[in-house]
């Protein structure tokens, strides 16, 4: 559009910045509302003994909860289950996620089923696909020890949910299951956005399948591998829905996270003052590692 | 790919049963064993097909918990919330994408970075503000926060579609008359429908998902969305899985209708704005 003909409402029209601050006002109240009060609150809460089940009041305690968090091995059990999970199942995903994503890359005619089974996993609720696989994983009557008996026939089937390590490790399957299709769409995109002609070129120079995989599709696939990464660590952290409905943490808390640790102690004991201050390490835990990771990633990339 | 072992037909065939067995076998696991009947549920060796197929967990389901009720309190849920992520976040994007404003990029961030606060962590201030507030089982109680979870999706994926309509056409309609709200309702809007479509599907799922604030701040049988609800249906000891089973069912239909019938945009929105694990 030529400059002169500047319609009534021009581009540099000065309330432009109060239109600005209006469409931006919902977005940002909303913000205030529900993340930074919320993290005010959230500190505010974790140098105060509150509770909401007595009549007790709140009382300054200093850095009490925090002594307290430091000495408490549930704290440190559930930490460790979290950071477990991440490390087993962040890399577990981008893995089935990869070999999913290069199997659906494939030329094939029908290329709708193969992407309404990479989507429908993402869009399951993750409450559903840990009730799904706590079924599948049953000791007597779940398909997945049916299976076993049928090509190893073991004497005793395993108790899956029923013992700390197995229960652990079928929480890492469900988990990997569940996240490793949202990996295989973000990858499958990026495969899709490589030139053929780089593999061509390969081709012309004697370059094997397997030269190919990690000297063109893995560093033009690195973009798109660090932000599912990103996501999927962030994510991980957080875990409470499949472990919850799995296993409830069980037996005893051998497979309990930071979250669910946090919505035992506020939502069920109603101690909000320590339930804030675990939230605050859980929240300092997840800053470390994406830190952490962002820069190492952000090196090797 | 040239000289892929993947060239012939057959082995094509295996790679794509390999995926689509991946991706549905958990849910068809869960149809059988939603048509089983009890007994032949506990029988062992465990069948894979059923012997007699009966609708009657599906009847018990609905009977057993009020699983209608749950039904519509995650489609209100989610219909609001996604309703209100689309108007917030298209009045932010637009100004982001469109308006002369200065720092538009730190904006953007700063809408994107709330994503990365673990919703863990804000769970213990929001329930106590709710509960302060006498919002505890509400819709108001979910709707707010799910509005801001969804926003750095909605905003990302907004934004790059207002980009991509030509200024000249609002510019155009400016000229005719049109006041600035004006042309971004009857310009903007319709041009990039398949953009607010996008986001909006996403905003639907995210919000249908979401288990751990539904969970705390709306536990009462009258106000469960379908994951609260269908959790909850296990007694102390009992597992009723036919039971569970079949409401998992009725609650998964609806959800694969909507990204069977919209997956190519959903794979769009997805990869252009993905924030979700």
């Amino acid at each position: 559009m030529a400059a002169g003909a500047s319609p009534p409402n021009s581009w540099r029209d000065p309330s432009e910045k109060t239109l600005g601050v209006m469409l931006l006002a919902p977005a940002f109240i909303l913000l205030a509302l529900i993340v930074v009060y919320p993290i005010g609150k959230l500190i505010w809460n974790s140098f105060h003994d509150l509770r909401l089940s007595g009549g007790g009041g709140v009382k300054f305690v200093g850095f009490e909860n925090y002594l307290l968090v430091f000495k408490d091995p549930d704290f440190w059990n559930a930490a460790t289950n979290t950071v477990l999970i991440t490390v087993i199942t962040v890399p577990g995903a981008l893995v089935v996620g990869m070999g999913l994503a290069l199997l659906a890359n494939l030329p094939f005619r029908y290329k709708w089923p193969v992407r309404l089974a990479l989507l429908l996993p993402w869009a399951l609720p993750l409450a559903f696909a840990g009730l799904i696989f706590a079924w599948f994983f049953h000791t007597e009557y779940g398909v997945v020890n049916d299976v076993v008996r049928r090509v190893a026939s073991p004497a005793e089937p395993a108790m899956w949910l029923l013992r700390p390590n197995w229960a652990f490790a079928a929480i890492c399957m469900t988990i990997i299951w569940k996240t490793s299709s949202f990996m295989a769409l973000i990858l499958l995109a990026g495969l899709q956005m490589i030139p053929r002609s780089l593999y061509e070129a390969a081709e012309v120079d004697g370059a094997s399948r397997w030269q190919q995989f990690w000297q063109i599709t893995i560093p033009m696939l690195m973009p798109s591998i660090v932000v599912a990464l990103i996501f999927r660590t962030i994510t991980a952290l957080q875990t409470f829905d499949i472990p919850y409905t799995m296993t409830k943490g069980g037996p005893g808390n051998s497979t309990e996270t930071l979250a669910m640790l946090i919505h035992k102690t506020t939502i069920d004991y109603l101690d909000v003052g320590y339930g804030s201050t675990l939230a605050v390490c859980m929240f300092v835990l997840s800053l470390v590692v994406t830190g952490f990771y962002l820069r190492h990633i952000g090196r090797n990339a | 790919m040239t000289g892929s072992i993947f060239d012939s037909r057959s082995l094509r065939l295996i790679a794509a049963g390999l995926v689509v067995v991946n991706g549905f076998f958990p849910a068809l696991w869960i149809l059988l064993t939603s048509l089983k009947t009890e007994t032949e549920l506990v029988s062992k060796p465990i069948t894979w097909w059923p012997r007699n197929l009966t609708l009657g967990n599906y009847v018990q389901a609905f009977t057993d918990q009020p699983l209608l009720r749950y039904l519509g309190n995650s489609l209100a849920v989610a219909l609001l919330a996604t309703v209100f992520s689309l108007l917030v976040s298209a009045l932010a994007a637009y100004a982001i994408a469109r308006l002369n404003l200065r720092r538009r990029q730190l904006i953007l961030s700063c809408i994107v970075a709330s994503s990365m606060f673990p919703l863990v962590t804000l769970l213990v201030p929001i329930f106590e503000t709710m509960r302060a507030a006498g919002l505890l089982n509400t819709y108001t109680a979910l709707v707010l926060p799910y509005v801001v979870l969804n926003l750095p999706v909605c905003t990302l994926v907004l934004v790059s579609f207002f980009q991509s309509i030509p200024r000249d056409l609002e510019n155009a309609a400016m000229i005719d008359g049109c006041t600035r709200l004006g042309a971004l309702w009857r310009v903007v809007v319709p041009l990039a429908a398949p953009g607010v479509f996008t986001a909006g599907i996403l905003s639907f799922v995210n919000a249908w998902d979401e288990f751990l604030l539904a969970l705390s701040l709306n536990s009462s049988a009258s106000m469960r969305t379908l994951p609260v609800g269908i959790t909850l249906y296990q007694g102390e000891f009992t597992f009723p899985w036919p039971i569970i089973s079949a409401a998992l069912i009725v609650a998964i239909v609806p959800i694969a209708v909507l990204i069977a019938v919209f997956q190519e945009r959903v794979v769009g929105g997805l990869t252009q704005g993905g924030l979700k694990g």
